[in-house]
């Protein structure tokens, strides 16, 4: 059975194309721009692991990641975000409220990797 | 095979005529022995008629009369197309004619009871020598009938000999025909075989090389549609990033300019264009001492830089919360502290960022 994968983005063309790659490699996607759906897609159909980004329009992305851990708990998280945080910054705070963070310019193949990873594929 | 069917054909036709002469030749002997034995029995009714004066062996010797007439009239149509059998048959019409006028004459008498001439009558040559006559040629029509009949047997038989061997000739040439074109089959069969095989073979190399040769393109295309979406990624994240790094700077209340190695301004973030009011083409590679300078020689310099800003680029210094005076476009002189850091690619200054915090508000321009 495919494993399932949460997407949240607030820009369509980040989420067409995550979800163009990820299906491309057998994972089931679904994918949604704002936090409230993201509520709503986690707690109707539980994903096994979570992308999203951190600059969500009308939310903030780590206060979305800490509610939809509170409703699915033990799914892993990826931040995946434009924003260049310090390397302290990383391992102190974000490391406590995701399980991976990521730029948007990493390579397509190196988040596969990491998603791999979290899933223990 | 052609020939050999014409000449068992005619061969077979030939001993059809054969057997059509055999039976005509023994049809004619036939009659020639009917006749004599017509003869025979004329000769004898009469010799009883003359003993017994029976008008019955009268009857019987007149009927006997009219056969022998009927059998000439027959062998006289039977021999009618061989000319010399034709012949002979036609020596036999005056004996026999001698004879039947004396037979008649002599039942006749009979009948009258003239029995003299009666005598006389069998005592006469006439009798005996039509029916010696008649008994030579008779004899001599069935000899040479016989004869022809011996010399159509031995024809016959040579023939059917010929006709035998012709068609047993003509199997076993066919029979070698056709063993030469089962073996002329078996090799094109053979043949075939092989040209079957090394199709099929070249069917299946050309199969697997289709195969590796289509895998080999999904591959690639599975590699390029990777490629593809990875440029595209990349090509949107960075289009998002410098969007994102864009809206911060020109968020920035500072003033950020962006100037070259030679210190011409290159770039503006909005808060110049507010606080100067001028617009941006008009700063535009511009120098940056027309519209700032410092106030005072930076500190711990022994001795006043012609210009410290370029000798801070060229020496790849950064230079820090220094006094300076930023002139807007009404000509009013705003002060300012100004810092300097070297705009670095690959470790090469290939320009600077020189950032301004207004220290006292100036009269707001529109930007």
């Amino acid at each position: 059975m495919k494993k399932h994968i949460l997407i949240v983005d607030d820009e369509a063309d980040i989420r067409d194309l995550l979800n163009e790659f990820l299906s491309g490699n057998d994972y089931r996607v679904t994918t949604v721009g704002s936090a409230g759906e993201a509520m709503l897609a986690g707690q109707s159909d539980p994903p096994d692991l979570i992308i999203s980004d951190l600059q969500l329009e009308n939310t903030d992305g780590l206060e979305m990641i800490a509610n939809l851990k509170k409703a699915i708990p033990g799914k892993p998280v990826i931040l995946l975000t434009g924003v260049l945080f310090d390397p302290e910054v990383v391992e102190g705070v974000l490391s406590t409220k995701v399980d991976s963070y990521l730029m948007k310019t990493t390579p397509l193949s190196r988040i596969l990797e990491t998603v791999r990873n979290l899933l223990k594929e | 095979m052609i020939a050999v069917s014409t000449v068992a054909v005619r061969n077979i036709g030939r001993s059809v005529d054969s057997n059509d002469w055999v039976n005509h030749t023994h049809a004619v002997i036939l009659e020639t022995e009917a006749l004599r034995s017509s003869l025979l029995v004329a000769n004898g009714t009469l010799h009883t008629y003359v003993l017994t004066g029976d008008p019955r062996d009268q009857t019987a010797c007149r009927n006997a009369l009219a056969d022998i007439d009927d059998h000439f009239q027959i062998l006289s149509a039977l021999t009618r197309l061989a000319p010399t059998d034709h012949a002979k048959v036609g020596q036999l019409e005056l004996p026999i004619n001698r004879y039947s006028r004396s037979i008649e004459e002599l039942l006749v008498a009979k009948a009258a009871g003239q029995d003299n001439t009666v005598r006389t009558l069998l005592e006469a040559s006439t009798i005996n020598n039509a029916v010696r006559e008649m008994e030579r040629v008779i004899k001599s029509l069935k000899d040479n009938q016989l004869a022809l009949l011996t010399e159509r047997d031995t024809a016959s038989y040579h023939q059917s000999q010929t006709t035998r061997w012709t068609v047993w000739t003509g199997v076993a040439l066919n029979v070698l025909l056709l063993a030469g074109v089962a073996w002329l089959i078996r090799d094109d069969l053979s043949a075939r075989r092989q040209v079957t095989t090394a199709l099929e073979e070249a069917n299946r190399f050309l199969e697997s090389r289709v195969k590796e040769r289509t895998r080999e393109l999904g591959s690639a295309n599975r590699h390029l549609s990777t490629e593809n979406l990875e440029r595209r990624w990349a090509n949107h994240s960075l289009e998002h990033q410098l969007r994102y790094n864009q809206r911060i700077i020109d968020s920035i209340s500072d003033l950020v300019f962006v100037t070259t190695h030679s210190l011409n301004i290159s770039r503006v973030n909005p808060a110049v264009l507010h606080v100067t009011g001028a617009d941006s083409t008009s700063l535009i590679s511009k120098p940056l001492k027309e519209v700032v300078r410092l106030v005072v020689a930076p500190a711990g310099s022994l001795s006043p830089l012609p210009d410290p800003l370029k000798y801070a680029l060229k020496a790849g210094q950064d230079l820090r919360d220094q006094p300076a005076e930023i002139q807007d476009r009404l000509g009013q002189r705003i002060p300012v502290v100004l810092s300097l850091f070297p705009l670095r690619d690959n470790n090469r200054v290939v320009g600077g960022i020189i950032t301004l915090r207004v220290t006292r508000p100036a009269s707001k321009h529109s930007a």
